[in-house]
Formats: structure tokens, C-alpha cells, sequence
């Protein structure tokens, strides 16, 4: 049986290879790097044990129970190694936009090493800026610009938030945070899910590049939010909303304050802002969710302070008791590549009577226990 | 001609995706022929599935969760069993990922 499934994968391969070795050849590629894809394939499909090593064409001999690699999370598209990602959270769909932060005007009482995260266009060459900055204050596990391609706009922020204040607010934080981003450092935006709200917001504001001159520069903070807001995921905006928050609450003590503080600091928003984070099976206050992505701080402020009201007055609902179970069976699944069973088909069919689920399913790949099986009918009955 | 991103999930599917992810990385080959390859492994693999495998499977499980969402049925099983000819599989946890067979055919 694995005879025949290796067999159907050298089909597979054999089948691929011929019919783009036209397409190679008309992009002038030459067939060198084709025949160099093929051997690579195969050669990855062995060591994972896709492959035996018996099969009429002759590989380099290799125990087909080799070493095997660990098969990257096959649960979400492949984006580049898919263990430093977070489940791709409204981060990845940042319009990634050219700004950066051209001149560094420190505020009294800011250190310029809050630059020392970059933000220039070009992620993984050192531009001068950079360079600067990194020189001024490097310390162990700050985000490097060097990280994986496929992300150079993460570390862009497009909010127009305040970075200077906040930063200093947040600074300790985000030291203490930093060593627990060795792998994840360009990636803290898409792990908001997971983070504390504090390391993340002040990450962000530190990956801000837009410098408050002075404190007047508050009304246009607020103005700036929504705008942004509709093009920013929803998480950003409870970040930035909270950003700003901070900002508020500081200038309020050294100048009449220019808009009246609209949201308190909520222990509420920790919560919701974790639903926001976490993208799967989420049953729970839906309504919640849809509030906070709305685009004026003004719309979301009165729930989450209703809420804060409500559970002041009643026992706590406990509403993420059982949320947090399942969640963590899902997260924990889907951080076990190489234990999580997959089954990738067509159906034909799925009918459902009460609980009893019924399909008829073709053309499938199964791997189950560590071994691909291919089937080309299937039926499936579950119990729900 | 749409084709079903699927089976790029699969074993040798991640395993073509890394070659081509290198590939393109060390500029050995344009990321425009790199998604020609895969549509093309899209292809065929969807081919050699209907052609060349006869094998036929039963699936017995506890359902923990069911999603129906873009045409697409994401199962999610608990203590499930696999069965075919040959031999006998059972599972803890598996998920099940199944495009509509009807939408190739369009």
C-alpha cells in the first residue's frame, strides 16, 4: 500500500515536471533549474516520508522511515514557516504602506532608542536610518529588521498615534517583553491574539513612526483614528483606541484637556480584545466583536462600559470558561503539526438527520499517523 | 480553469510549496512560474487522484465541529476510525477539509 501511494506521488511529480517544462522553457528559465525543483521535491517528499525509497526509478538511498521533518501546520496555507505565525489575524491585511518616520524629533523626556525598531520600506537590508538606530540602543531580542520576506510591512504602523509619550509609559514593558520574542519579533502584530495588551500596544507605538511635536498634537491623534480605523484590522483599533487613551490621559494632567476622555482603562477590553486575536471558533459574543470593529472610538466605547457596569452590579457571567476550552484544544492541535490528522477531500454529499452526520467524500488524501493514504470514495458517519 | 488549492496541504503539496518557496527565495526561479507549478500540481494531483486510485474508505467518529463556509466543509473528529481494505486506523483528533466535487465540473 505505500508502494502504491509512493507510486501515485512519482506519478504526480513526473506529470508536473513534463507539463511545465514548456512554461520553464518559454520564461527562459532552462530546464537545469526544473530538473533542480524535481530532485528537491522528491527529495523533501522522502524525508518526510511521503516516499519509500523503493521505487523503479532510482533514489539515493535513504530510509524510508527517515528522519522525519516535521510537517509545518498543514492546517493553514502555506505562508513560509508557519510556526512563528499566529493564526493570520486582521495584522496580515495591513495596506502596507510606504510611510516611515523621516526625521526623529525626540519629545523631552523620550530616548531616541524607541526608533530602534524599524520601519523603513526595505525589512531586510539595513537602510542608514536603521542602522542609526540600531547602533543607538540594540538590546538582546528587539525585532530585527532581517526577518522572514514574506512580512516586510508588519513592522509598518499606519496609525497615527502618538509614539513618543506612550512608548515611555510602555517602555518597561516592552523590555520586559522582549525576551519573549526571540522568534516572533516582526510578527508581534499578527500574535496580538496571544499577547498581553500592554507588550503589544506599546510595540506598536514604538513601531509607530509618526512624531508628536508637541502636546497639541492631540486633537489630530483622535481625528486620525477612524480614518485610519477603516482601513486598519479590528484589533488595531482597539490597540490604537487604547494608545490614545494613554495619550489622553497623560496630557490631560499638563494641558486643559481638548477632548473629553472617552474610554476608561478597561479590564473588559482585555478580554474582548483576546476574542478579537483569536480567529477560530469563537461562539461567544459575536455582537461584541462586531462592536469593536466599528470605526469611531465613540460607537465602541459605550459597550465595553456597559459591560464593566453590568458586571459590577451582578456576579460575573463566566462566559469564557468553557471558550477558553475550547480554544485551547484547537490551539494545541494546530501547534502539533506533526501529530494533527488530515484528511483533504471533495464531497459529494453531507446530509445531516438530528445528530447524525452522513457524507460521502472522493478523491481524498489522508495522512493519519504519520502515513498518507489516498482514497478515491469515502464515507464518513459522525455522531455530533 | 479554477482548480482546487487543497491538496497543496498535503504532504508532497507542502513539500512542492518549500522547493518552490527556496527556489524563489535564492531567485532561482520567478514567483510567476512558481504559481504555474503549483496550479499545475493542482492539476494533477487531482487527476491521479481520479485515475489512479481505486481505494475506498469508511470514517467512524465522534463530530466535535462542523464549519460550512465558501463551498468548503471543515469536519473536526474526535476517537475517529478509518477503515479500508487493508488495514485500520484510529485517530484521536482529525479534521476533515472537503472542497464541493461539483465545482470542478462547472
Amino acid at each position: 500500500m505505500a508502494n502504491n501511494v509512493s507510486s501515485v506521488y512519482i506519478h504526480v511529480v513526473d506529470d508536473v515536471v513534463s507539463k511545465v517544462r514548456d512554461e520553464f522553457i518559454n520564461f527562459g528559465v532552462g530546464e537545469n533549474v526544473l530538473n533542480e525543483l524535481q530532485a528537491l521535491w522528491e527529495m523533501k517528499m522522502m524525508q518526510c516520508g511521503a516516499i519509500s525509497g523503493t521505487i523503479e526509478r532510482p533514489p539515493p538511498a535513504q530510509k524510508p522511515a527517515g528522519p522525519i521533518t516535521p510537517v509545518h501546520d498543514l492546517n493553514v496555507p502555506y505562508e513560509g514557516p508557519t510556526e512563528e505565525y499566529e493564526t493570520p489575524t486582521a495584522e496580515m491585511l495591513f495596506p502596507p504602506t510606504p510611510l516611515q518616520t523621516p526625521i526623529q524629533t525626540p519629545l523631552p523626556g523620550t530616548d531616541q532608542s524607541m526608533y530602534n525598531i524599524p520601519t523603513g520600506p526595505s525589512d531586510y537590508a539595513p537602510s542608514p536610518t536603521t542602522d542609526i538606530r540600531n547602533g543607538v540602543d540594540l538590546k538582546a531580542g528587539r525585532p530585527s529588521p532581517y526577518m522572514q520576506p514574506p512580512s516586510p510591512w508588519m513592522s509598518q504602523r499606519p496609525l497615527g498615534v502618538d509614539v513618543n509619550v506612550a512608548y515611555v509609559e510602555g517602555r518597561d514593558e516592552v523590555d520586559k517583553g522582549a525576551p519573549n520574542q526571540p522568534m516572533t519579533q516582526d510578527f508581534f502584530m499578527m500574535s496580538s491574539g496571544k499577547r498581553k495588551r500592554d507588550d503589544y500596544s506599546s510595540q506598536l507605538t514604538s513601531g509607530g513612526y509618526m512624531p508628536q511635536q508637541d502636546g497639541s498634537g492631540d486633537a489630530m491623534i483622535e481625528f486620525i483614528l477612524p480614518k485610519n480605523q477603516a482601513g486598519v484590522g479590528k484589533s488595531m483599533t482597539a490597540c490604537a483606541r487604547d494608545t490614545a487613551t494613554k495619550i489622553l490621559s497623560k496630557k490631560e494632567t499638563k494641558t486643559a484637556p481638548v477632548l473629553p476622555q472617552q474610554d476608561g482603562v478597561h479590564d473588559e477590553y482585555d478580554d474582548l480584545f483576546h476574542f478579537q486575536g483569536v480567529a477560530t471558533e469563537d461562539y461567544n459574543t459575536p455582537a461584541e466583536q462586531v462592536e469593536l470593529r466599528a470605526a469611531t472610538p465613540a460607537v465602541g466605547t459605550p459597550k465595553p462600559a456597559k459591560n464593566e457596569a453590568a458586571e459590577d452590579d451582578e456576579p460575573p457571567l463566566n462566559e469564557d470558561d468553557d471558550d477558553e476550552e475550547d480554544l485551547d484544544d484547537l490551539e494545541h492541535g494546530e501547534e502539533e503539526p506533526s501529530t494533527q490528522h488530515l484528511v483533504l477531500a471533495q464531497f459529494d454529499k453531507v446530509t445531516r438527520t438530528k445528530s447524525r452526520w452522513k457524507c460521502t467524500l472522493k478523491d481524498g488524501i489522508m495522512h493519519l499517523n504519520n502515513r498518507d493514504i489516498l482514497f478515491n470514495k469515502a464515507t464518513g458517519e459522525f455522531d455530533f | 480553469m479554477a482548480t482546487f488549492e487543497l491538496y497543496r496541504r498535503s504532504s508532497i503539496g507542502m513539500c512542492l510549496t518549500e522547493t518552490l518557496d527556496e527556489m524563489v527565495s535564492n531567485g532561482t526561479l520567478s514567483p510567476d512560474l512558481a504559481i504555474q507549478v503549483l496550479v499545475q500540481f493542482d492539476k494533477s494531483m487531482t487527476e491521479a487522484l481520479e485515475t489512479q486510485v481505486k481505494s475506498k474508505v469508511t470514517v467512524k467518529g465522534h463530530l466535535h465541529t462542523y464549519r460550512f463556509c465558501d463551498n468548503v466543509w471543515t469536519f473536526i473528529l474526535q476517537d475517529a476510525t478509518f477503515k479500508n481494505e487493508e488495514r485500520q486506523d484510529q485517530v484521536g483528533r482529525v479534521k476533515i477539509v472537503a472542497c464541493d466535487s461539483k465545482l470542478l465540473t462547472q
